[in-house]
């Protein structure tokens, strides 16, 4: 359920999202295919949705973590990581 | 209960099969699931109830046999606790992503449950957003019982790809193109294996009309050559079995070239618990192989703690059978990935560490003979975060392909360290007060 | 390896023979650190002086280009009981005319204060460096010039008319002209001196690469905790089985590798939790930013660590061509491209261009094991 009011930051952008959906499903719906520069030279984004390929990892509440296996929830600080490049 | 302790990880069919097995021998079972909801890929559950995405009847009733089963059990279930491995005097090291620790736990017996991955063979292009592991792209449609926005192209080889164009289409979304690498004529040997699992090919033929239904045409010998940002869409070339190119600017791209074992955490650890691995970590069957597996897996644990499980012959005798089945359905696809020669230079093959395939060229180029170590190391292929689990074989196997005489493991590239996945720092430093101190 | 590249350069034909693979000790597990901030007063630090110079000169004539990296180092004092450690190393580099710089109030706070905010105090050891030791390894392959032979095991040495003329592997018997026994522990196969040298344990990290707003780390950080652990300072019992030192190496990746522990032991494959849970409590407690990233790799490796704390490089007694170079403990990554040079020197039956007597293999009365 998509319920009025559930929203969750994503660099300060409020976030829609429904009951157990994860941060990489709200992102996605909410049309954001990019969730940051990613580890080496390729964007993170979602991939493999089992949290094997870790390419959507982003920063929630300051700890990174894997955005596909992440459920949302109200008021959730989500960052986009932007890593060091070699 | 015998007080023994016994943990199981991955809240798929085999865990949830082998976890059950040992509760019902007398053991003492923690069950623990990365994700925030047990199911695993195949019995993946939606995040609405009443928005669910269709299966095969037979695949909902096997779930939900298991999970009744479970819910009368007393299984100890820990959702969003990660697998990070076994360390070096032998604990298991799970993080648990509600409380953002750490959590040692010391089994007299661990069963590894942890599925199997996507094999995706690297084109130019595939590390760009959009691009989603045809799996991926199920896992969404599965949780959210919608079919994802924007024009979708399915790619590579295997069963999946019709799964999930099927589901796509049955969501109102038909892919724009289903591309099939595999050319090669339905053989006897196939034909035979699969007339012994009429299930599949139901499965199958309800998949087929679907998509026949809906004007949506297989390609079979087409291939994505590459994939290039076009705007806020990708722009795929597409080459055809006679060799012919053509354009498609598409919103989302899905690929897949079967499946492989996720074998990262399943090496030994020598001070260890006894282990066992289940389900499509040992060997991948399927879902209903998963669960005798994990019957099996069970049984060999309560025979080496010395209890008495249930007989074993039926579950042998449905994973033969899986087996059969699996490797006649798997003549039918193409999971070679195509010609890496082809492939040009700035290829990445390691999306982590955006390692390309240039530089993996210049590593083999000399005519001393580099080890699967140096590769790794100089190359920095399977360094990255996701340890190998996308790139480790493709490497292994083009090295291979490269050169005669034996041929690098994969299990030399990834090793055997822990942690199996990235954990995060805070998680060491905030490390459960019931851990043993130095 | 460094011994190969300079003994072919010097004309010779060199075969370099590995039980595993090259690089498959200590060098593949290393802390990259050409560090002179972290060694013993005395000759090893006027060496290590030596040895990072070489590197520059490496660096310069081509041979290392992009391979060594100039850095200072910053021991940080975080306890007010590590002032005095701080103080006291931070004399012995002076006085081995290693550039320092004290670091307090707004200076301390200028450059490592972002860092490490819990910083007492800091001395910033100049003109050190960086360099990763299977990087290193791989360019000398590069270069080539000689000839590599992997999981090839040396049985023993050939013996003919009372001197060595080869080396007995499971393929036959290879004539030589000289051997330079540089495998680490497995030196001692081929040398008579029990529990000469023993395998010393050390555990590191590696997280995954930083956010671009994270503190600026200014090089590495060294806790004074990290002398006391490695032995450089006399503080006690420095006998303890284990002993964890800190130091926190901001990668050219953008990742942080952390280290290290040094515990008499050798099960060098695993690496465990405890050790690593301490090492990580230790640096966010001297760095709160790591605990945003996480941990991708962690491993151990053995270090070769002889009875005194000091290498053995030199002619092995009773064998007019048989040299060892050995015993690097944790100075490996320093002192190897150096000791390979300084080693081709003395087969060559040049005078080394340093002093390296203290560091000859008579100091133990080593000899050539019977057997070999």
């Amino acid at each position: 359920m998509t319920s009025a009011g559930q929203t969750f930051l994503f660099d300060g952008m409020a976030i829609p999202f429904a009951s157990n959906e994860t941060i990489a499903m709200a992102l996605d719906r909410a049309g954001i295919r990019t969730f940051g520069s990613g580890q080496g030279s390729s964007a993170g984004r979602y991939f493999c949705g089992i949290g094997a390929c870790q390419a959507c990892i982003v920063s929630v509440d300051g700890t990174r973590m894997e955005a596909c296996l992440t459920p949302a929830r109200k008021g959730l600080q989500v960052a986009r990581i932007a890593s060091v490049l070699p | 209960m015998t007080g023994m302790e016994v943990l199981v990880i991955g809240g798929g069919p085999a865990g949830v099969s082998a976890a059950l097995e040992m509760a019902r021998g007398g053991l003492n079972v923690t069950l623990c699931e990365q994700g925030p909801r047990l199911g695993g890929a195949i019995h993946r559950q939606p995040d609405d109830p009443a928005r669910r995405l269709r299966v095969p009847r037979a695949q909902r009733r096997r779930w939900r046999t298991l999970a009744e089963a479970l819910s009368m059990s007393p299984v100890e279930i820990l959702c969003r606790h990660m697998f990070a491995g076994v360390e070096g005097s032998g604990a298991v090291l799970l993080e648990d992503r509600a409380s953002g620790r750490i959590v040692t736990r010391r089994p007299a017996a661990l069963v590894l449950a942890l599925g199997g991955v996507e094999r995706v063979t690297p084109v130019p292009g595939w590390q760009l957003p959009g691009v989603v592991t045809v799996g991926g792209l199920q896992v969404m449609m599965k949780s959210t019982g919608r079919a994802p926005e924007g024009d979708i192209l399915i790619a590579g080889s295997g069963p999946l790809l019709l799964a999930v164009a099927a589901q796509l289409t049955a969501l109102g979304k038909a892919p724009v193109a289903v591309l099939e690498r595999s050319t090669g004529p339905l053989s006897l040997r196939a034909v035979a294996g699969l007339i012994r699992a009429p299930a599949y090919l139901w499965e199958a033929a309800g998949y087929l009309s679907r998509l026949i239904r809906a004007g949506i045409r297989l390609q079979r010998g087409a291939s994505v050559r590459s994939i290039a940002p076009a705007g806020n869409r990708l722009s795929v070339t597409i080459v055809d079995n006679i060799g012919l190119e053509r354009r498609l600017v598409v919103d989302r791209v899905a690929l897949h070239d079967g499946l492989l074992p996720n074998g990262n955490g399943t090496a030994a650890a020598p001070a260890g618990p006894f282990t066992v691995l289940a389900g499509d970590c040992r060997e991948v069957l399927g879902g209903v192989a998963a669960i005798a597996d994990g019957r099996l897996a069970g049984q060999a644990v309560l025979a080496k703690l010395g209890l008495a499980g249930s007989d074993s012959a039926g579950s042998a005798a449905t994973l033969q059978h899986e087996r059969r089945t699996q490797s006649a359905l798997n003549t039918l696809f193409d999971y070679s990935g195509g010609d890496a020669a082809q492939l040009p230079d700035d290829t990445v093959i390691c999306r982590c560490e955006g390692r390309t395939l240039g530089q993996l060229r210049a590593l083999l180029a000399a005519d001393d003979r580099v080890s699967a170590r140096e590769i790794k190391l100089n190359g920095r292929f399977a360094m990255g975060a996701c340890q190998g689990r996308f790139c480790a074989e493709w490497v292994a196997a083009y090295v291979a392909s490269q050169r005669d005489g034996q041929p690098p493991q994969v299990a030399e590239i990834v090793g055997s360290r822990w942690p199996v996945k990235p954990v995060s720092v805070s998680a060491f430093v905030e490390r459960h007060p019931s851990s043993p101190s130095e | 390896m460094s011994a190969a590249h300079f003994l072919s350069r010097a004309g010779w034909q060199v075969t370099v023979f590995d039980s595993g693979v090259v690089a498959s000790g200590a060098t593949g597990s290393a802390d990259g650190a050409v560090s002179v901030a972290s060694k013993k007063p005395g000759p090893l630090m006027t060496l290590a002086v030596a040895a990072v110079r070489f590197y520059e000169r490496l660096a310069e004539t081509g041979v290392l280009a992009d391979e060594f990296m100039s850095r200072s180092t910053f021991m940080v004092a975080a306890q007010p009981d590590e002032l005095d450690v701080l103080e006291s190393q931070s004399a012995q580099l002076e006085a081995a005319d290693v550039p320092v710089r004290l670091l307090k109030g707004r200076a301390l706070a200028e450059t490592v204060g972002a860092a490490a905010p819990a910083a007492l105090a800091a001395v910033e050891v100049q003109g050190e460096g960086h360099a990763v030791g299977y990087r290193v390894v791989e360019r000398l392959r590069r270069l080539g010039g000689f000839t590599i032979r992997r999981n090839c095991r040396i049985l023993g040495l050939h013996h003919a008319g009372g001197r060595v003329d080869g080396v007995v592997t499971e393929q036959g018997i290879e004539s030589f002209d000289a051997v330079l026994l540089a495998a680490g522990l497995g030196s001692m196969a081929f040398l008579a001196g029990p529990d000469l040298i023993r395998p010393r344990k050390g555990q590191l990290i590696v997280t995954d690469r930083a956010d671009r707003d994270a503190p600026r780390f200014p090089g590495p950080l060294m806790s004074c905790r990290y002398l006391v652990s490695k032995g450089s300072h006399p503080a006690g019992n420095v006998t303890e089985a284990r002993s964890l030192g800190l130091v926190i190496d901001p990668l050219r990746t953008g990742q942080f590798l952390i280290g290290g522990s040094r515990e008499d032991r050798d099960d060098k494959d695993v690496a465990d939790a405890d050790v690593i849970a301490s090492l990580l409590r230790d640096a966010v407690a001297l760095s709160p930013s790591l605990a945003h990233l996480r941990v991708i790799r962690v491993f151990a490796g053995v270090r070769a660590a002889t009875r005194d704390g000091m290498p053995i490089v030199g002619r092995v007694g009773g064998a007019d061509n048989v040299w060892v170079a050995t015993g690097f403990e944790g100075d490996g990554i320093c002192l190897g491209p150096l000791m390979g040079h300084l080693c081709q020197q003395m087969i060559c039956g040049q005078q080394p261009e340093h002093d390296i007597s203290a560091l000859d293999a008579g100091r133990f009365g080593l000899t050539l094991a019977e057997a070999a």
